[in-house]
């Protein structure tokens, strides 16, 4: 159990090395602490998502670094070098779709984690710090998602920001403050560009790593919630370390999220529209995917006209959000088990549902604009 | 304990388990197929992805959905072999997931072979069923939706715009095309319990109490020689990465227009057999050409001889042939 | 009141011995078991449903000395200190201080050999991740490092400009580049002429003409021994600064880089500093009207042997 060697074998150099920071820092301790978490009733698969986006984080972070190696954010190179990647530089098509695909994944897995989150009643006390902290990181991979779609500057980016600025736009009092700090002036251009890339590259990344440690922080200091049934002498027969069954269970979730994602590049590579003008020309403007239902519904004549718009844009996705917020000092029973709860269940399907018909409604209204 | 567990229950416990124990293994084989460019999905790559996921009951019920109903998920020789290959994969997860229930939830022991027993109960019923789910499911889709714009094009709805149009018949076909959908597959995993459901009950119970029954299933995943498995799983890898390596299209493999690789590049592909074919016919014609110049000089000499025989008269036409001296190098460009 | 270290166990009829561990439950948070040290001998371990009531130093037991003997002995491999596992919020629950206090150590994770299995395993998975990245990642980072050489001729000036033999001469002119996804520039270089005496023609060339290849090892351009201009590049051979044409105090004109005071004379060679060869000599042609075209290369600098960069 212990890591130290038994007695009269010879040190190897990494025991030796081992040791002597061990001696300094205690660092055996810490890997225990660390390594050695008792997982109530046991590791499971059902747990590797929160690894799996920082698996996903992580290769985002490479690929980015390894596209800015050959991207300038500027307007008149934007684009050219962008095109550059995907044309010229050996296998730059790939890290780019890689890194494409792997925002979707991103999302995906933000979703099936909150969800999970949801269903589990793991946001409940001690964990309610978790979850808001979880909240905020939310926010910032829509973020990721919304200023990376521009730094290509093709058709697709310029429209989709445009858009999306236009919405920020109409939030009471601060609305055009915002837009124009965002846009760096009246409409979109170079300073709009540069700013996106800062906070793409910059400000993005140090929030996201400083805000995942505190999530990880908080989630050790309350541990794992453990499944919301079971008998205790099954949970206690299941129950080992999070090192190294679940880490086990984390790195194959990886391992498949990576191939999913590659698979995702094969099936579409990331192919450029016209470079970014102010004439859309044939282009129907529509954002990433994962925006789609929010863009579909502000088509509905009930958010038409200027207070119909702040309702759709700005009121109801502000509300949704302060419900989320709110969510763990509203529901207060410690009551865990999803089938005893019936209004959370019931609210988690609407919601999933909305999204879906919003998302699949926005697809199907292509056919319209032809 | 668990004796009484419902036959969809069963189904599910041992299906879901194993869909997700094989995935691994034949998503990794189906992203080297995707960069060897022999499988092109079609727009529909989560029905594909749906498709591989559940293997093990899908392998057979695919070829009668593609021939039979015409409908395809992709093309090329990589999803069939994909699907070949899925079977001994299928075979291992059904085995791995198998013994785990058995031990697990039903604490019987799990009998020899498990793997392949299962496995081949379930292909059965897929291939019996997901046609009939495939038929069914794809008839009460578009009758929904026929329905759903039928009552749109009744007068007092006319008016209504296209947005709200659009999500409320998504609503009301979506509604229940999934209701359906998923009481098929309520179905399907109960016919799946209930086929397998004798196999269950010949199982002995297992002896051990629930702690002994946990750390015997524990014990079960690790191989009896842990290094071989290890090494020969890292050799995989390596494997796997150099193929992956070789097959990765350096350059999109969807140019865009303005960024299309000039046409320099483009030597005309050799082809053995095309090349010797027309340098054959090209020697053919210039060795007939060159018979027929020494024909022609052979006459000329002739009539140089005879011509000299009659004096200098015959000087003139001579030259003549002389001229046409061929050039043949010039024309041996391939 | 938890039972406290060290306190003394007394049986039904008498004290058997003192409390040297406590085991916590690490799902509850309660003390499940007191180990018990029998005065010396070996341990028992003592759920706490046989303890009747703790006392500040005191523990009594609602069974017999001889129950308590009947107990299998304490087994410590079963069990993990605090110091080698993680249970949040244990600590808080626990009001004994000095000593052991000890969790079960989990069924699971008691083999060794299968905790190891797993961990390699873990690694192995790593490997499929990573590996498939390793070639295409480096050839990506490698696209601009080895770029073909420009073996273009440039036209730099006119000979006329050259004052006297055996001096050097600054050449500015303009190479067009193209860089990436950038338009054609045009970046300024230079480039030393010296219009050669015989005798420094032959410092040069020693005899013979000099020869330059192409990539492929193709000539491009032999520079004849007896023509005499003779064009250097502009960059020292020492560390790649610009050097220039100065007058020495005690060498009298000579080239001279003000970074670390590498000098050489009218035929490029080393006289005095750190330079490890000669200044490198370029392709030149020099047409009857006196127009000066020279091929540009670069070498890698601080090297014996020339090796050419760009």
């Amino acid at each position: 159990m212990s890591q130290t060697p038994s007695a009269g074998t010879q040190l190897t150099v990494a025991e030796k090395v081992f040791d002597f920071v061990d001696e300094r820092v205690g660092l055996r301790l810490l890997t225990a602490k660390m390594l050695n978490e008792a997982v109530p009733g046991g590791s499971r698969w059902a747990y590797v998502f929160g690894s799996i986006l920082l698996f996903i984080f992580i290769m985002q972070a490479v690929t980015g670094v390894l596209l800015m190696l050959y991207y300038v954010p500027t307007a008149d190179h934007a684009y050219a070098s962008t095109q550059y990647i995907l044309h010229d530089v050996d296998y730059g098509w790939f890290l780019l779709s890689y890194h494409f695909w792997g925002s979707t994944a991103m999302v995906v897995c933000v979703f099936a984690h909150m969800s999970q989150v949801f269903l589990w009643g793991a946001y409940k006390k001690p964990r309610e710090l978790i979850w808001l902290v979880g909240l905020l990181l939310f926010a910032l991979v829509m973020g990721f998602g919304f200023t990376g779609y521009l730094l290509p500057w093709d058709q697709r980016a310029y429209w989709a920001t445009t858009v999306g600025v236009e919405i920020m736009d109409k939030t009471p009092l601060i609305g055009d403050f915002l837009a124009r700090l965002l846009k760096g002036g009246a409409t979109p251009g170079q300073m709009t560009l540069s700013r996106f890339f800062v906070i793409h590259v910059m400000v993005l990344p140090a929030a996201l790593i400083g805000l995942a440690g505190l999530h990880l922080f908080l989630f050790r200091c309350a541990g794992p919630g453990g499944p919301f049934r079971g008998t205790p002498q099954e949970l206690k027969a299941k129950t080992d370390y999070f090192f190294p069954r679940q880490i086990w269970k984390d790195v194959v979730g990886m391992a498949v999220v990576f191939a999913s994602i590659c698979a995702m590049a094969f099936w579409e590579p990331v192919v450029l529209l016209e470079e970014a003008t102010p004439d859309p020309g044939d282009y129907h403007p529509e954002p990433e995917w994962y925006f789609l239902f929010l863009f579909q519904h502000l088509r509905l004549k009930m958010f038409s006209g200027e207070f119909g718009q702040f309702l759709g844009a700005i009121a109801f996705p502000s509300l949704l959000g302060a419900l989320l917020i709110a969510l763990p000092f509203i529901d207060r029973s410690p009551e865990r088990n999803i089938f005893k709860r019936p209004i959370a269940l019931t609210l988690w399907v609407l919601f999933m549902v909305s999204i879906l018909i919003f998302t699949v409604s926005a697809i199907i209204n292509r056919e319209f604009l032809d | 304990m668990n004796d009484q567990m419902s036959p969809t229950k069963l189904g599910l416990g041992i299906l879901w388990p194993a869909f997700w124990t094989g995935l691994p293994i034949k998503l990794a084989i189906a992203v080297l197929f995707l960069a060897f460019g022999i499988i092109h999905l079609e727009t529909r790559i989560a029905l594909a992805f749906l498709m591989l996921l559940t293997s093990p009951v899908t392998v057979f019920a695919l070829p009668t959905i593609t021939m039979g109903l015409d409908s395809h998920i992709g093309e090329g020789v990589g999803i069939a072999l994909l699907f070949l290959l899925a079977i001994p994969i299928d075979i291992w997860a059904l085995g791995v997931a198998g013994r785990t229930f058995f031990l697990e939830r039903l604490r019987r022991e799990p009998p020899d072979g498990l793997g392949l027993t299962l496995w081949w109960k379930c292909a059965l019923v897929g291939a019996i069923f997901v046609p009939i789910l495939w038929v069914a499911e794809s008839a009460t889709t578009d009758f929904s939706i026929s329905v759903a714009q039928s009552i749109f094009e009744t007068g007092f709805l006319e008016g209504t715009p296209v947005p709200e149009r659009i999500s409320i018949e998504l609503t009301l076909w979506g509604t229940v095309a999934t209701g359906v959908l998923l009481l098929l597959f309520g179905i399907g995993f109960s016919l799946v319990g209930r086929v397998i459901r004798g196999t269950v009950q010949s199982a002995r119970h297992a002896p051990e109490n629930y702690e002994g029954l946990i750390t015997r299933w524990d014990l079960m995943r690790v191989p009896a020689d842990q290094g071989l498995l290890l090494t020969a799983l890292s050799g995989v890898a390596v494997v796997l990465s150099l193929l992956f390596w070789s097959a990765l299209p350096v350059f999109t493999p969807h140019p865009h227009d303005c960024c299309k690789k000039e046409e320099v590049k483009a030597v005309p592909a050799f082809k053995p057999l095309e090349t010797l074919n027309k340098d054959e016919k090209m020697i053919a014609q210039l060795a007939a050409r060159v018979e027929l110049l020494v024909e022609q000089r052979a006459k000329a000499e002739l009539e140089k001889e005879r011509s000299k025989e009659k004096g200098n008269t015959g000087k003139e036409e001579v030259k003549v042939p002389e001229a046409t001296e061929p050039a043949p190098p010039a024309a041996m460009k391939p | 009141m938890q039972p406290q270290l060290k306190s003394k166990v007394r049986c039904a009829d008498r004290d058997v011995g003192e409390v040297t561990k406590v085991i916590m439950d690490p799902l509850s948070f309660e003390v499940s078991h007191i180990v018990v040290s029998m005065n010396g001998a070996s341990e028992r371990q003592v759920p706490m449903g046989a303890v009747q009531t703790v006392m500040d130093d005191l523990v009594q037991l609602r069974s017999s000395s001889s129950e308590v003997l009947a107990l299998p002995p304490f087994k410590r491999d079963d069990y993990v200190t605090l110091h080698e596992i993680e249970v949040p919020g244990l600590e808080k629950h626990i009001d004994v201080t000095p000593g052991e206090v000890l969790v079960p150590l989990p069924e699971l994770e008691r083999n060794v050999k299968r905790r190891k299995f797993f961990a390699n395993l873990t690694y192995v998975m790593g490997l499929f991740i990573g590996l498939p990245l390793v070639y295409p990642v480096l050839k990506y980072v490698m696209k601009p490092m080895f770029a073909p050489f420009d073996n273009q001729w440039q036209k730099i000036g006119n000979v006329g400009k050259i004052k006297a033999d055996d001096t050097g001469t600054q050449f500015e002119f303009k190479h067009k580049v193209k860089e990436a996804y950038l338009p054609e520039a045009e970046i300024e270089k230079n480039v030393w002429i010296v219009k050669a005496t015989p005798a420094v023609l032959e410092k040069v060339y020693q005899g013979k003409d000099m020869e330059f290849r192409d990539a492929t090892g193709k000539t491009l351009w032999t520079n004849k021994k007896d023509i005499p201009f003779i064009a250097f590049s502009g960059k020292c051979p020492h560390l790649g600064c610009g050097y220039k044409w100065r007058k020495h105090k005690v060498l009298g004109p000579v080239f001279l880089c003000p970074c670390h005071v590498s000098i050489y004379d009218a035929s490029g060679k080393v006289i005095e500093g750190p330079a490890p060869r000669p200044l490198d000599v370029l392709p030149i042609q020099v047409t009857e009207s006196g127009e000066v075209q020279i091929i540009d290369m670069e070498f890698k600098a601080g090297t014996r042997v020339q090796s050419r960069m760009v």
